[in-house]
């Protein structure tokens, strides 16, 4: 697993690549929450995960639900197929603000 | 009644001496009556006494008059009323002083016609007044044998200034009837007085009752009941629910009855409540409560109880107890246990241990039922004179186990509460009952355990591996998984499925079963049958209860939990085999290969 972040457009976007499991989860939860705690919306790129378990969900939904305590935007964007699949297991596709590429996921968040 | 009792009409034959006589008796009852109808309009007793002084003053036709009364357990003797030459309202005497004392202590009227001839007369008043007493009359009052004290009177205003036997007869049935009539003021007195306080008594128990739970809040799963021995209780409970559905119980003592503990009562039932609103966990909350009962209580008075939460979801109560009666937990199987308290009461000492806070005690309830109760409970007396005791109340709830928890406390109380007017101490019991909510949680899908005859015996082994129950493991064993499952025909997605079902088994048994120590080996078969494939996965940590591996409702977002959900939708089922010989646990994961 690899997470790489970065700042666009005032938008913290955080992409994480490899699988999200049991391994990794706790490192990727650690990441994500740092992220938000920066006060600035949060993209997750989830184009190069090739494989998440339900650990790694709950890290996402974890850091969704603070963020938007803060009231920051909280978006997913390129999920990979394997992850969407996860994601509909847990109906958290109708949850989650979920766009197809980065630059959607942008906009979206500067409505 | 009177020491002269008014007779009947026979004695009030016509003649010359019974007419007088006769208007004496008028005279008495006038009096009596006219005293009765004044200390009752009046309702100022001192008043009263001094219009009968002098009444009675005018009608025997003396110079002066003074009414006594005993007084100090009848240690004195105290004027409340005085007629004629000076006021001595007011003044005490010993009570075996002077005539007076002389007539209270004898019990008889007497004259003494010349107090110039008598030894006991003192001088006293006289000196101090200027005044000269010649003669003087004196009658005690008594009501039901009781003394009460005496009236005096002094020279007959008319003649030689000295009594006439006949003065005597005439003061003595008057002072029968003025004893009477103050008498029943006092004891009206006493009833407005009882009666004041009974209302002071029964206003302050509504209050307490207000502080109880009324049962129509919508929560079915907590009962309680509270009977006073007294007007006013010093036990207490309540309950009341979370905004996140959770419910908050608590159940206590306070030591001592009365006014003071119901006031203590209200004290720590109020604060547990607003402080049980934003403190969450049980044994920080009690011990706050703890605190500020050490800080402002009255020295000497303590609480013991016990407070904790309740969630209906997972059947789980955490609590604490401080000091209190053990409660009693009754299985669904019903099996009793007990939990001693470990710290002492609230109210005496804010060092629990090394720290302020209570410990908290957790327990699963599994449609059982738990118990809170103070000792007026168990230590009641039943009909037959016994007392009641933890057993006798455990034989009751066996019998009363499919009765509403509601009616069940209200008839393990009647139990005690057997109609005697003495209970013993005040009965208050609560239950937190976990059967209706265990129902609506067992329809929530579980892992059910499967009968090793719905095990496929006729099955071939594909492959079989033991991994140690490491997450950094769980990648290669999700490659075999996918590789395997494609090498037996199942769709690409089938397989991903697949893989995901596995992986969550794994990880929850690293997580659960061997509680993250890395130590451990988890064997995993792949196997297949006909149109199916079976996943054996079986570990060697302590055989869990299966009830606890339970999916989550989905549209419950939060983290965590999400695990079981995933197998049960993508495998077509998904069950534990019973606990195999030396421990462990086996799941057995079924999916048809389309």
């Amino acid at each position: 697993m690899n997470c790489e972040t970065r700042e666009e457009q005032g938008v913290t976007i955080a992409s994480l690549s490899g699988d999200v499991d049991l391994q990794s989860s706790p490192e990727v939860r650690k990441i994500l929450i740092e992220c938000v705690d920066q006060g600035k919306s949060l993209v997750v790129d989830l184009s190069g995960v090739g494989y998440i378990d339900s650990s790694g969900v709950a890290s996402l939904v974890e850091s969704f639900q603070r963020s938007r305590k803060h009231g920051h935007g909280f978006v997913l964007v390129a999920v990979s197929e394997g992850a969407l699949r996860v994601l509909k297991l847990a109906r958290l596709d109708k949850v989650f603000t979920i766009c197809d590429t980065l630059e959607e996921g942008l906009s979206s968040l500067n409505k | 009644m009177s020491a002269n009792p008014i007779t009947s009409a026979e004695d009030l034959s016509i003649n010359q001496t019974t007419v007088d006589l006769n208007n004496h008796v008028y005279d008495q009852l006038e009096l009596l009556s006219e005293m009765s109808r004044d200390f009752a309009a009046s309702r100022d007793i001192e008043a009263s006494l001094a219009r009968a002084v002098q009444h009675i003053t005018d009608h025997v036709n003396a110079e002066g008059g003074a009414l006594f009364l005993l007084e100090d357990e009848g240690a004195t003797l105290k004027c409340h009323g005085s007629v004629g030459m000076t006021d001595i309202t007011g003044i005490t005497l010993n009570s075996d002083q002077g005539i007076v004392g002389r007539c209270v202590q004898s019990d008889k009227a007497e004259i003494v016609r010349d107090v110039a001839d008598d030894p006991n007369f003192h001088k006293g008043v006289d000196d101090e007044t200027g005044y000269t007493t010649r003669s003087i009359l004196c009658a005690p009052m008594r009501v039901k044998g009781e003394r009460i004290g005496a009236i005096e009177l002094i020279n007959k205003r008319v003649g030689d200034g000295l009594f006439e036997e006949s003065d005597l007869h005439l003061l003595e049935a008057m002072s029968a009837s003025a004893a009477l009539a103050i008498h029943n003021a006092r004891m009206a007195d006493a009833l407005v007085e009882q009666e004041k306080l009974a209302r002071e008594l029964e206003l302050a128990a509504e209050i307490q009752r207000s502080l109880l739970p009324d049962g129509n809040d919508g929560i079915t799963e907590v009962r309680g009941i509270n009977i006073p021995a007294r007007t006013v209780s010093g036990d207490f409970f309540d309950y009341f629910q979370l905004d996140d559905k959770r419910i908050r119980f608590n159940l206590g003592d306070v030591s001592g009855k009365g006014m003071n503990a119901a006031l203590l009562m209200a004290k720590t039932s109020s604060l547990y409540r607003c402080l049980g609103k934003t403190i969450d966990q049980p044994g920080k909350l009690l011990g706050r409560v703890n605190a500020e009962i050490c800080e402002t209580a009255t020295r000497g008075m303590f609480v013991t109880m016990v407070g904790g939460i309740y969630d209906p979801r997972s059947g789980i109560v955490r609590m604490s107890n401080a000091g209190h009666e053990p409660p009693l937990f009754r299985t669904a199987e019903g099996e009793y246990t007990d939990f001693e308290a470990e710290m002492p009461p609230v109210g005496i000492t804010t060092f629990l241990g090394d720290s302020d806070e209570y410990p908290e005690l957790e327990l699963r309830l599994n449609g059982g039922a738990l118990y809170i109760f103070t000792d007026g409970v168990t230590e009641g007396y039943l009909e037959d004179g016994k007392e009641f005791g933890v057993e006798g109340v455990k034989g009751l709830l066996d019998d009363l186990s499919s009765v509403e928890p509601g009616s069940r406390l209200e008839q393990v109380v009647r139990k005690v509460n057997w109609g005697t007017d003495k209970l013993r101490d005040d009965l208050t019991m609560l239950v937190i009952d976990d059967a209706a909510a265990f129902k609506e949680r067992s329809k929530s899908k579980s892992i059910d355990v499967v009968s090793s005859a719905a095990a496929d015996l006729n099955s071939d082994e594909i492959m079989r591996i033991t991994v140690p129950a490491r997450a950094d493991r769980l990648k290669l064993v999700r490659n075999w998984v996918f590789e395997t499952a494609r090498f037996c025909d199942c769709s690409e997605d089938t397989s991903h499925g697949m893989v995901i079902a596995v992986d969550e088994a794994l990880q929850n048994i690293i997580r659960h079963a061997y509680k993250n120590s890395g130590i451990g080996d988890i064997d995993i078969s792949i196997q297949r049958s006909d149109e199916k494939l079976i996943i054996v996965i079986r570990d060697y940590a302590e055989t869990i209860d299966t009830e606890t591996v339970r999916s989550r409702d989905v549209e419950d977002v939060r983290p965590g939990g999400l695990g079981v959900h995933f197998i049960q939708e993508v495998m077509d089922e998904a069950g534990f085999m019973p606990p195999p010989e030396g421990g462990g646990n086996v799941l057995r994961l079924v999916k048809q290969i389309q």
